[in-house]
């Protein structure tokens, strides 16, 4: 009974959730198409957020990807001429690499640094981008829609961006990267004498956890033809990433996914009342939840699931239970 | 030549709300372990505390600085109380998570009562100007450096030779060993957590004097103190200072001398950050690492 429980979880639920996102189009308008992307868009933000804390680190620069991303992109597109596809390229290569260089230099380091080095990175990328020439200062840049405006196929690459982000988030849960990242978090010098090399695992997370908001502001730009700097590195982009997958329980691959499709429809109506400073229900949603419920919305479902049926589902979707940390 | 005084002078000035603002982020980090990302917000709250005083009641920004600390040190004693209270013991994670969501409530509450435009103060203590030997400075400037660093040097004296300073001490050394001398912890906390607000206040209130209070500065000040915290080391008040004026010159001169200058020196703090934990990496890190 269990077994083909878990038979039909392993295969059953994701594949249900692959056929309903290529359904999707032909029964949604245009705009919940819109609204699907977003949500799209914010999963992935958070499921990425999400790779990087499974080794304890807290980043604040998912801003500064998502800008990076969208800058590379449409410098590549409008200035040297790429093809979308290769602007995307371009988007990747200049995430991975500037994770690459942050991270020397910030992961070695206590965890706060590299919290502060991340938000630091972001906002100085902001200044960067103001202040030289090449991205149009602060008028930013437009390009062309994606397709020619075809929504339904901007809609199957962001599905794509999507899938390959969950794939990633479930390889590494369930490879011995998942493993090494789990104890590092627990305890550094114990992973260390386990044998980890937890410079590079770290080094490892963090470069593929800033791939996905890159390929993400490259989407946005080409989708939403225009970004001007105080958007790209606006430090909303990290908080909204952080708080979908801290509320919906972090270190698993369904909590940063629940987060952020509810986050983002309750975004979506706020933004109608509150224009500016929506954000705030994002700062009051992150102070309670740590507070009142640090394992997230799964947290509290599994909790309420007790075991069972239920639990099989959640391990199968990669919450695993939360690692004790005594320190 | 003169241009350079003159950048100097201007960046030894701007220095004090620098120190002002780190030393308050230094005694949370230090005394606590609490990495507090709202407490640039302290100064935000202080900046609109100091502008709504003097348009309300047209009261002069330095008769409001007691009113802000007072206000910022109950303001901060209740969100110890109320929040931090209960994540000393959590991982370092979740203390980080509270306090930076605790900023992103205050950022955008502020932008939702108060608008994103800036407020200044209208007083007298803009148009005053000082001369001396070819170099001028703004009067609210060199009011502002002046009692920065006033209170700078009375809270070392409180730190060194009252009771309460010790016990504050004794806790950034050891917390057990601070509880078992008799000293309560947590009442030490309480009053560290209120004070480390309250002269953020004061900076804050004098931050409207000569600038403007606006919702996104506090994070601004939490990045810049940061950066000083860390390139001082920790628990060293004379190290503070030193980084402060250092992180102010350098933005001075950056702005000033190079091209465009004034949007760049915005980016100061960040290489300093990066120099400081590349060559003093093993050093700092050690002072941080509990």
């Amino acid at each position: 009974m269990v077994r083909a429980l878990k038979y039909y979880a392993f295969w059953g639920l994701p594949g249900a959730g692959i056929l309903a996102l290529a359904l999707a189009p032909l029964v949604a308008d245009p705009y919940l198409l819109h609204i699907l992307i977003l949500i799209l868009m914010s999963a992935t933000m958070a499921l990425s957020w999400d790779l990087l804390i499974r080794t304890g680190q807290l980043s604040l620069a998912h801003a500064g990807f998502f800008g990076l991303g969208a800058y590379a992109a449409a410098l590549t597109y409008s200035q040297l001429g790429f093809s979308w596809w290769l602007s995307f390229l371009a988007a990747v290569l200049a995430g991975g690499l500037a994770a690459l260089g942050l991270g020397v230099i910030t992961l070695r380091l206590h965890g706060m640094y590299f919290a502060i080095g991340t938000l630091a990175f972001a906002e100085v990328l902001r200044t960067v981008a103001l202040q030289v020439n090449f991205t149009g200062g602060a008028v930013g840049v437009t390009l062309p829609a994606i397709f020619g405006g075809d929504r339904v196929a901007a809609y199957f690459l962001v599905v794509t961006i999507f899938l390959i982000c969950i794939l990633a988030s479930v390889l590494l849960q369930r490879s011995k990267w998942g493993l090494a990242f789990q104890a590092i978090r627990a305890r550094q010098a114990v992973a260390e004498v386990l044998g980890v090399n937890t410079i590079k695992a770290k080094l490892a997370a963090f470069v593929i956890s800033s791939i996905f908001p890159s390929l993400v502001g490259a989407f946005y730009i080409h989708y939403v033809t225009y970004i001007i700097p105080y958007e790209a590195f606006s430090l909303n982009t990290s908080v909204t990433a952080l708080v979908m997958a801290v509320f919906g329980g972090i270190y698993s691959t369904a909590g940063p996914v629940i987060g952020a499709v509810v986050l983002k429809i309750l975004e979506e109506y706020l933004k109608s009342v509150i224009v500016y400073g929506y954000t705030v229900i994002y700062g009051l949603i992150l102070a309670l939840v740590i507070l009142f419920m640090p394992n997230g919305l799964l947290g509290v479902m599994r909790r309420a699931a007790g075991g069972g049926r239920a639990q099989q589902i959640f391990r199968w979707a990669g919450g695993r239970k939360r690692a004790e940390t005594p320190d | 030549m003169e241009v350079f005084f003159q950048a100097l002078v201007n960046g030894l000035l701007r220095s004090g709300l620098y120190a002002l603002t780190s030393i308050g982020l230094a005694l949370s980090v230090g005394v606590l372990g609490i990495v507090n990302f709202a407490h640039g917000e302290f100064l935000m709250l202080g900046a609109y505390l100091g502008v709504f005083l003097f348009l309300i009641f047209g009261l002069d920004p330095l008769l409001s600085l007691p009113l802000a600390a007072l206000a910022l040190f109950l303001l901060g004693m209740l969100l110890y109380r109320c929040t931090i209270k209960y994540v000393l013991d959590a991982p370092e994670i979740n203390q980080m998570l509270l306090t930076f969501g605790i900023s992103v409530f205050l950022q955008n509450l502020a932008l939702i009562l108060w608008s994103g435009d800036p407020r200044a103060i209208n007083s007298t203590y803009r148009s005053l100007t000082l001369h001396f030997a070819g170099v001028n400075a703004g009067m609210g400037r060199f009011l502002t450096f002046v009692i920065a660093f006033s209170l700078l040097i009375a809270l070392y004296l409180v730190l060194t030779r009252t009771r309460a300073g010790k016990a504050m001490r004794a806790v950034s050394q050891s917390r057990d060993g601070a509880g078992l001398v008799g000293i309560k912890v947590q009442r030490v906390y309480l009053y560290t957590f209120g004070v480390a607000a309250a002269l953020a206040g004061m900076a804050g209130v004098m931050l409207s004097m000569v600038l403007y209070a606006q919702p996104a500065v506090g994070l601004e000040f939490t990045l810049k103190a940061f950066c000083i915290v860390v390139m001082a080391g920790l628990g060293n008040i004379g190290g503070v200072i030193w980084a402060s004026l250092l992180l102010g010159v350098a933005e001075s001169m950056v702005g000033t001398f190079l091209p465009q200058g004034s949007g760049w020196s915005d980016g100061v703090f960040f290489i300093l950050i990066l120099v400081v934990l590349i060559f003093r990496s093993r050093g700092v890190g050690q002072w941080f690492a509990h």
